[in-house]
């Protein structure tokens, strides 16, 4: 039986076509501290705004006052969910200022880390993305794989979120003998957990309907607002920088570019499934071709000594004293070095001027621009596509307010 | 020079060339630099000169400049780089040729930057964020207002001045508003209710 209203005031929101409806700043479903405000009328989202700065934690201005290398730590804070591929980035800009190149062993084992990361980021997008829209099964699924993938980075550094592995001119430690093997089964099971959620996921009614043509990005207005990574090329831009910018070891691995067509939620989840089956592959083939080798660039400006000899030698403790309370001495010169991270390009602008401080560090960021860009396209939707539409494009707040 | 670049990239042939065109079209009266990529680096004459050759690269055939990649600047107090207080720094990036060119420009305190809003939408954060860290406005922006920091936050952070542990607490929010687009309620229904 309907209600019977007695004060036509009740009504009021209901005929009301301004009726302001605040999504976030804590909210389980805003993934971190963000906020919207939307102005729906009726169920349609008509404007909406985002305010952003919840989590800014002046992160440019540390890379200012802190030491080249005691900045480490902060790049793992930006992306938390794929801190390994900010660290190597981060180590990657401050060589290429410094003209170094890492030995072969060392890129391979960066390579390595980076694709695994991407892995890890993937699988937090599709399974929150899936469990947000009700699909719990798929979190289960998946997360004891993103477990397993921490449990690697452990062995290799000892942490598990926070990583700060990489140096700048090498890797704070050498990956373990063990990690071959787990790595291998890894790349073989994965896969298969990857086919479950396909069958429960790809063609699902349920999640086809939520999906698929909801919070679409077309292409011009992908490129327009700067979108990068995999919400670039679901909207059918043919974009990858490990393939059109190579850097590493990246020609000479076989992988191929996912790219979707329409740019919606569906298109996403499904780009985002096939990298990382690509991902694997890359795995799959760093781990067979994993070099011997130094893992340290033979350059004393930067190579940290062996702790041994810090303990045993005069010069080499004073060399060790020199890095770390000095830090490293960076010649004038800038650059803008890019790399494809999970959620696009993420890039460090360092301009130096001399010393072991920077005086200008900037972090390009992909969510910053994706963000952006979910002001302008969450308009026309419902409050659900707007939490379905956020979840697929994949936005830290750690990243998107440094 | 040795740097993280695969050294057999096919994109570093038309960087070599997209540098040596660069030179001979705009460095006459300009200052083309490399960076440590070997980037090319080109100074504007002004903020109108640098928006003049930013819309030329985006348009000309030989370089296809379509996409913006950031908008940044950097403290210049100690001068180095030239007479002025800041350097604003466009990044603009090919999506057909897969190189880069970094457009730069001296501005000071008290000039105003030319808004790339209208030719790119994503110039919008961007050029908020630079406002707010730098104190650099844009005109013809369509909504310039801090974005990171509270909207009465005094001082731009990222000036080389502004001390690394200054804090400015404030007790209350501040009403939020839907920004460039406010919209206009209509009171005739919700008037009753005020009371």
């Amino acid at each position: 039986m309907a209600a019977h209203v007695q004060d036509p005031h009740q009504l009021k929101d209901f005929y009301n076509p301004n009726v302001l409806i605040n999504l976030g700043p804590s909210h389980p479903a805003m993934h971190g501290t963000l906020r919207v405000m939307c102005r729906v009328n009726g169920e349609t989202i008509e404007d909406a705004n985002c305010e952003i700065g919840y989590l800014h934690r002046a992160i440019e201005k540390l890379g200012e006052d802190k030491t080249y290398h005691q900045w480490m730590v902060y790049t793992d804070r930006l992306n938390y969910c794929s801190a390994l591929n900010n660290n190597i980035a981060y180590a990657m800009a401050v060589e290429n200022v410094m003209n170094i190149t890492v030995t072969e062993r060392c890129m391979y084992i960066r390579v390595m880390c980076m694709e695994l990361s991407r892995i890890i980021d993937h699988i937090i997008c599709v399974a929150i993305n899936a469990l947000d829209l009700g699909a719990m099964t798929v979190f289960w699924l998946l997360y004891h794989w993103r477990e397993e993938a921490y449990t690697m980075i452990e062995s290799m550094c000892g942490m598990r979120l926070t990583t700060t592995y990489a140096r700048i001119g090498g890797m704070s430690y050498d990956i373990p003998d063990t990690l071959r093997q787990r790595l291998w089964k890894f790349c073989e099971e994965l896969p298969k957990a990857l086919d479950e959620v396909e069958g429960l996921l790809t063609s699902n009614r349920i999640w086809i309907d939520r999906t698929r043509g909801v919070g679409v990005v077309s292409r011009e207005d992908a490129l327009k607002y700067s979108i990068t990574g995999p919400c670039l090329r679901a909207s059918g831009v043919d974009h990858d920088l490990r393939r059109d910018r190579p850097y590493y070891i990246y020609p000479e691995l076989d992988f191929d570019v996912v790219v979707g067509s329409n740019g919606d939620v569906y298109d996403r989840y499904l780009v985002r499934l096939e990298e990382m089956r690509q991902s694997v592959r890359i795995l799959k083939q760093v781990n067979d071709k994993m070099p011997s080798g130094p893992l340290w660039v033979n350059d004393k400006r930067v190579q940290i000594p062996e702790k041994l000899d810090v303990y045993n030698k005069m010069e080499v403790l004073i060399h060790h004293f020199k890095i770390f309370m000095e830090g490293i001495d960076v010649p004038k010169g800038e650059a803008f070095t890019c790399v494809e991270g999970p959620n696009g390009e993420l890039g460090f602008y360092v301009v130096s001027r001399g010393g072991p401080k920077a005086w200008r560090m900037r972090v390009k960021s992909p969510s910053f621009m994706l963000f952006q860009n979910f002001e302008a396209s969450v308009k026309g939707g419902k409050i659900p596509d707007a939490v379905a539409h956020l979840g697929s494009v994949n936005i830290i707040a750690g990243e998107l307010d440094r | 020079m040795t740097t993280s670049i695969a050294p057999k990239a096919e994109y570093l042939k038309a960087q070599s060339l997209l540098g040596k065109r660069l030179n001979e079209k705009y460095g006459t009266d300009r200052k083309v630099e490399f960076d440590k990529l070997n980037e090319p680096v080109i100074w504007a004459k002004s903020p109108e000169d640098a928006k003049m050759l930013f819309r030329s690269f985006m348009l000309d055939e030989s370089s296809k400049m379509d996409f913006l990649s950031d908008i940044t600047a950097y403290d210049n107090k100690d001068r180095e780089d030239g007479e002025k207080r800041f350097v604003l720094v466009y990044q603009q990036y090919s999506t057909t040729l897969h190189v880069r060119v970094r457009i730069k420009c001296l501005i000071d305190e008290n000039e105003q930057a030319l808004t790339l809003t209208d030719l790119f939408n994503g110039a919008n954060w961007l050029e908020r964020e630079v406002f707010d860290m730098f104190g650099i406005s844009f005109k013809g922006h369509p909504n310039m207002r801090r974005i990171l920091m509270d909207e009465r936050f005094s001082g731009h952070p990222l000036r080389k001045e502004y001390p690394i542990k200054q804090r400015e607490p404030f007790k209350d929010n501040i009403a939020f508003h839907l920004g460039a687009n406010p919209m206009e309620i209509d009171t005739s229904i919700t008037e009753g209710e005020e009371k």
